[in-house]
């Protein structure tokens, strides 16, 4: 309701906001791309209103036909969607009206099991909105005068991110020069902090900008986000710069600790199942307080006769500064020696966590020993003696 | 330039040329046993599981893991580990006789075998390398710098390849005991070779502009 409105008002040949709302108005179900103020929708309503009775030049023309073409596709597309959505509600026995795309991702795994390995490869069924790329609207008017100064670039958008960028750069460049002069120096506290953020990557720039971009221009366009954000000023232009940041996952905060249990002699425990290296599998057990006894299968350190082993056992306990404070009880089985002795070790550490404090379990961490190892052996090849060795080769 | 082990830096190291068929994506960074590295940078990036030849314990050396990866034939490496520990014993036994026999000054001789060791990689190390490079139909042996990590390479290789040249009835870890003695006291074969070496490049530097034209 709100956009007829919005509509009216724009009556008054304000083209850009025009475009807008009608944008809005002919996919009123679109999802919504982050940070796409580039991002348009193609329809025939999208182009300006006074094209349909004035003199309409070629490439206008050939805009609408395609502009209509895909629209008409969009239209069939969303129609069998729905009926689509409409069957499967019928086959799982839900409610039609109220079935979400989670429930149709759940109903197309139960109906189509798939064991393929990647999960873009395994069947789907999505809004055609998000598997067809938005398109741009039209970019010159009736007569075939593009907007933009930088139409014939042919990446307007990308070219202008780069003008904007250098501009609050130069801006940057001004101020720091004027602070200078008057003695003031840039405030500590407000730094830009952006040891959590990344730049965004090649696809998802591509996807904000609706362009295609080669290599070497992300690389410049990363160049110049680089420059911008070591001036000591750049918390002033924070907004843009966040436009292309994203968080980084913390990995220190990544796994949830577990609370220990408490066992009938009243010690705290943690058992961890399924400690996986190479083929080896170890469910580990460590209690505290204990003596530093160490069990596996039933019997004590000797399990391992090489010194390696034993070594990497007692890796986090000594690390963490655990060593004759807890008690270790492991159940291993397959693999080789080494394979074991790494699944255990993996396991303790993954078990001292509940006993440590976050200072120790973050250097851990950062001493690779809460890291799956999940390296294999790598496979021979034919045609070669090995993974990599190649029979010897003679001429004749 | 003295040797520094990677695992005493401050700093998260990330491997040079992340390799073709490494299952970690190349912003993992090497495992780091420092405990005071700066947190608050460190906190986003993963790291790779430590390998089974880490450890925090003070027999764990990172030169020392190295050469046992080069001794190792056959990949029975523990064969290996028994061998470098027999060198340190013959080492350490030989350095103790002396000490006793020295009766001036007792610090002079150093009894620490790891520490001989590194002396003698660090005096074996050479700066620049001979490489055959074709201008003209002809061959030319222009010397090349060689990259740190080549120059430990090198250096150990020397040492095992002069400890392997030896009679049928004498002990690998033995002669490479004499070896390494040697070499740390900067005498012996392998600094020889070195020197030679050095002297070979020098006499050659007229070609040294082959490198790059």
């Amino acid at each position: 309701m709100s956009l007829r409105v919005f509509g009216l008002n724009l009556l008054k040949n304000n083209r850009s906001l025009l475009q807008n709302a009608l944008r809005n108005n002919g996919a009123p179900g679109a999802q919504v791309l982050a940070v796409a103020p580039y991002t348009t929708q193609v329809t025939v309503q999208a182009t300006p209103a006074a094209v349909q009775k004035q003199k309409v030049s070629k490439a206008m023309k050939a805009y609408l036909e395609r502009a209509n073409e895909h629209d008409e596709f969009m239209k069939t597309q969303d129609l069998e969607f729905q009926i689509g959505k409409r069957h499967l509600a019928n086959m799982m026995g839900a409610d039609a009206e109220t079935f979400t795309q989670e429930d149709i991702n759940e109903a197309i795994a139960y109906l189509f099991p798939s064991g393929l390995f990647d999960k873009r490869a395994r069947p789907a069924m999505r809004t055609p909105e998000e598997v067809f790329p938005a398109r741009k609207a039209a970019e010159f008017d009736e007569t075939g005068r593009p907007f933009h100064s930088m139409f014939y670039t042919g990446k307007p958008n990308f070219f202008q991110l780069l003008h904007d960028i250098v501009k609050e750069t130069n801006y940057l460049y001004d101020l720091e020069e004027r602070m200078l002069r008057r003695g003031n120096k840039p405030d500590e506290n407000q730094k830009l902090e952006t040891a959590g953020f990344q730049l965004l990557s090649k696809d998802q720039l591509e996807r904000v900008l609706v362009e295609h971009i080669v290599d070497i221009e992300y690389q410049s366009f990363t160049n110049a986000m680089e420059r911008l954000m070591s001036s000591p000023y750049s918390y002033k232009s924070k907004a843009f710069i966040e436009r292309f940041l994203k968080p980084l996952i913390d990995q220190s905060k990544q796994l949830e600790v577990p609370k220990p249990k408490i066992d009938e002699q009243g010690r705290q425990y943690i058992t961890t199942y399924e400690c996986l290296r190479k083929t080896a599998r170890a469910d580990v057990t460590v209690r505290l307080p204990g003596t530093g006894k160490i069990t596996i299968n039933g019997q004590d350190i000797t399990y391992f006769s090489m010194d390696e082993c034993r070594e990497q056992l007692l890796f986090p306990l000594s690390y963490s500064e655990m060593l004759g404070k807890v008690d270790v009880e492991a159940n291993v089985e397959g693999g080789g020696p080494s394979g074991q002795a790494g699944a255990i070790r993996w396991g303790i550490a993954m078990s001292l966590r509940s006993f440590v404090d976050q200072e120790m379990i973050e250097s851990m961490r950062l001493a690779g020993l809460l890291t799956r190892d999940y390296r294999r052996r790598e496979r021979k090849k034919f045609g070669q003696e090995g993974a990599r060795r190649k029979y010897t080769w003679k001429k004749r | 330039m003295a040797y520094v082990p990677a695992t005493t830096l401050n700093i998260l190291r990330f491997s040079k040329l992340s390799r073709l068929m490494s299952m970690y994506p190349s912003h993992f960074a090497e495992p780091n046993l420092n405990k005071i590295t700066d947190r608050k940078s460190a906190s986003h990036i993963p790291v790779k599981a430590a390998t089974n030849d880490l450890s925090d314990s003070i027999f764990y050396g990172e030169l020392k893991n190295k050469l046992i990866k080069y001794i190792t034939k056959k990949g029975n490496r523990n064969l290996a580990k028994e061998l470098l520990n027999e060198t340190f014993e013959t080492i350490k036994r030989t350095q103790i006789e002396r000490l006793n026999l020295n009766k001036g000054d007792k610090t002079s001789v150093i009894i620490n075998s790891e520490q001989l060791l590194i002396n003698a990689i660090e005096n074996s190390r050479p700066l620049l390398q001979l490489s055959a490079i074709k201008r003209g139909g002809v061959k030319y042996q222009v010397p090349v710098p060689v990259t740190e990590k080549k120059s430990y390479f090198l250096a150990m290789k020397w040492l095992l390849d002069a400890a392997r040249e030896k009679d049928r009835k004498v002990h690998l870890p033995e002669k490479l005991a004499w070896e390494i003695l040697d070499a740390a006291c900067g005498q012996g074969r392998v600094v020889k070779k070195k020197d030679d070496l050095h002297r070979q490049c020098e006499s050659n530097r007229a070609y040294a502009h082959y490198r790059w034209s």
